[in-house]
């Protein structure tokens, strides 16, 4: 979609920003400027033109979306004082309830507007959703959207699904995979994958043999990999040219662009079974909450609601760069909305049953030792 | 003796204000709460807490100096080879090309305006498996250069590629300052072209070279896009150590040890490189 922006408009944009900016320093005066103004950051997705512009033209405003592309990054400039800039923030489900809330960064949604919408969401994520809720379950402090299983992905002409998911982690381990496959450098990902290859739970306390397997499986992996990087078009281009026949730390977020380009060969997998009560699988759930900012946009809580319409649900899975599930597929109306290649490239056929082999996304409470040991692997990998 | 309000209206001293507010806020303000931060207690995030050395003794203990070694490596290796690359460049640009030489400035000058990291996705394109290079060898003569991305070799290209226009310029300004009359002088006195090169042009260009290796050891020791775009993290440079640090671990502290000790690092080297010379007279101040 083609953006016309003279050169006015750019200026009267820019300069209402930098005058909201500056009114936040000016309490008294900043609510009345910021009834039209909406400011996101985001993952990509909720960024799109196709996402924002309809909400522009309906509510007249001024609408910013800056895409995000770490949690932690995106926590830490919360907590370095950008609450006076940010309305909303969509991250991964553990943030809100076990930092973002607990570190008064973000405030809570009204229980009997929001409860409504998850009531309309794949059973999964019917009220009371535990990551949309404080600890106490008393505050509801975001909702769901976009969400997918997280492990690995395999070249099906290499590596046949079923043979993957029997394995699961495991497969990193053969020799013959030595130099065939990449580590995708999610850092935090890749601590909790290691964990489970490791055949350790990754979301609880770990004795120091468990700390110990893990640091060696850190190494395993990171010696034997062909290729590391954080770009996961990279990581599918090397799928798809033969590079690689798979990569450790993936799943239907990185491998559904190169499917919706019609390499169906590429495939997220979920093991089918591992060390978390069972399951051998992660999935992640983005949680999109409203910003302790002092000054918040009234449309803050619009836009929440507005996501929750089909048209716009449809948009934000299949907006620009990658595309995932959403929650709102629970309803008729949005699931309709999907053409079979778009429902193949998000996997759509095997989401229930990887869903079922998943553990939630969480936080590690070992996180900082263990990436002192996965960072010392990857420094001192045998190249 | 000026009285303090004389001395306070000197038209040089308040001119220097604005720009000596601004390196004061944009510059050492930064870099001073980088230096209290690495002071600070691991994983915090804020100031008031009781200084401690634990960081500094977690990053001596553990394998940081492998990350440190390649950043300090690949930055030597990059000075050198844009040296011998840039020299005969900036020597042609100076004294043989004449107007041509102004069309090779704006060749080199021109990728700048581009982002580095879409100059680097550009290599990626040629590097790549089946890529343009890759491709083209199989299509023309049948063999395959499958392996050339995700190698050290791919890191340094990546370097001696970006940071070329910050050596070439400086040689050339170098260079410029080499009068012809010294050279007559030294080839009437009878020097051979070696000696004249030793003991006259090179002298001469010093402050050119020195500059414009400072700028690229400094800009490739800190660097991290080569290794992560071209390299696939085949190594692990200091920058991206640092990243790592204040980013996926939630570290701040030791983020900031690691960046004190690059700054440090990056300081003894220039202090030791310019301890013997002369700037002034290298410049021709005097």
């Amino acid at each position: 979609m083609a953006i016309h922006t003279s050169r006015r408009n750019f200026l009267q944009t820019t300069g209402a920003f930098a005058a909201a900016y500056a009114m936040g320093t000016f309490p008294g005066l900043a609510h009345a400027a910021r009834e039209k103004e909406l400011n996101i950051y985001c993952w990509e997705g909720y960024n799109s033109d196709d996402v924002l512009d309809p909400f522009r033209r309906e509510f007249d405003a001024t609408v910013r979306a800056e895409g995000l592309t770490s949690d932690p990054d995106a926590v830490n400039r919360l907590r370095a004082g950008e609450t006076k800039i940010w309305d909303l923030i969509n991250v991964n489900n553990p943030w809100a309830r076990e930092m973002m809330w607990p570190e008064g960064l973000i405030l809570d949604l009204p229980r009997d507007r929001f409860e409504p919408f998850f009531e309309q969401m794949m059973p999964a994520f019917h009220p009371p959703y535990s990551w949309a809720m404080d600890k106490t379950g008393e505050h509801l402090l975001g909702v769901t959207q976009r969400f997918g299983p997280f492990n690995f992905v395999v070249n099906t002409d290499k590596i046949s699904r079923s043979m993957a998911e029997d394995q699961g982690f495991k497969l990193f381990l053969d020799p013959a995979m030595k130099d065939r496959y990449g580590v995708l450098t999610y850092d935090n990902w890749n601590i909790y994958h290691m964990c489970v290859a490791a055949d350790v739970h990754p979301f609880k306390v770990h004795t120091p043999e468990e700390i110990s397997a893990f640091s060696d499986m850190a190494r395993q992996i990171f010696n034997g990999a062909k290729i590391l990087t954080d770009d996961l078009v990279a990581m599918n281009l090397a799928l798809i040219n033969g590079e690689i026949d798979a990569y450790f730390t993936g799943g239907t977020y990185t491998a559904s662009p190169a499917r919706y380009d019609g390499y169906s060969n590429v495939r997220g997998i979920t093991p089918a079974s591992g060390p978390m009560d069972g399951k051998g699988g992660i999935v992640w759930i983005e949680l999109t909450s409203v910003v302790n900012n002092p000054q918040v946009s009234p449309l803050a809580e619009e836009f929440l609601a507005y996501i929750q319409r089909p048209d716009v649900s449809k948009n934000v899975a299949f907006a620009e760069g990658t595309y995932n599930p959403v929650t709102q597929m629970g309803s008729a109306d949005v699931l309709g909305a999907f053409d079979s290649d778009e429902l193949d490239a998000i996997q759509w056929d095997t989401l229930e049953e990887e869903m079922a082999r998943s553990a939630d996304y969480d936080i590690n409470p070992d996180y900082a030792e263990m990436y002192e040991h996965y960072s010392a692997a990857k420094r001192e990998r045998e190249a | 003796m000026k009285s303090f309000s004389d001395w306070i209206r000197q038209p040089g001293l308040l001119n220097a204000v604005p720009v000596g507010l601004f390196l004061l806020v944009g510059f050492a303000g930064p870099l001073v709460l980088v230096l209290l931060y690495s002071f600070m207690p691991p994983k915090t995030f804020t100031l008031n807490q009781v200084p401690t050395l634990e960081n500094y003794l977690s990053v001596v203990t553990q394998s940081y100096y492998i990350s440190f070694g390649w950043s300090l490596m690949l930055a030597v290796i990059t000075v050198a080879l844009l040296l011998v690359i840039t020299y005969p460049i900036a020597y042609g640009m100076t004294k043989l090309f004449n107007r041509w030489a102004t069309l090779i400035t704006i060749l080199v000058a021109l990728p700048l305006l581009i982002s580095e990291n879409i100059r680097l996705f550009g290599w990626v394109l040629l590097l790549l498996k089946n890529g343009v290079i890759d491709g083209s060898l199989q299509y023309l003569l049948g063999v395959s250069l499958s392996g050339l991305l995700y190698t050290v070799p791919a890191v340094v290209l990546g370097l001696v590629y970006v940071y070329l226009p910050f050596m070439l310029f400086p040689l050339v300004i170098g260079m410029s300052m080499v009068p012809d009359s010294l050279k007559e002088a030294a080839s009437d006195l009878g020097a051979s072209r070696l000696q004249i090169f030793w003991e006259v042009e090179l002298p001469l260009s010093m402050p050119g070279i020195l500059i414009g290796s400072l700028l690229v050891f400094i800009l490739s020791l800190g660097s991290l896009a080569e290794s992560k775009i071209l390299g696939g993290q085949v190594i692990v440079m200091i920058a991206d150590d640092i990243e790592s640090a204040f980013t996926f671990a939630q570290n701040w502290p030791k983020g900031s040890v690691l960046s004190v000790l690059l700054i440090t690092l990056s300081l003894v080297i220039i202090f030791f490189l310019f301890r013997n010379i002369d700037l002034d007279r290298l410049v021709g101040r005097r």
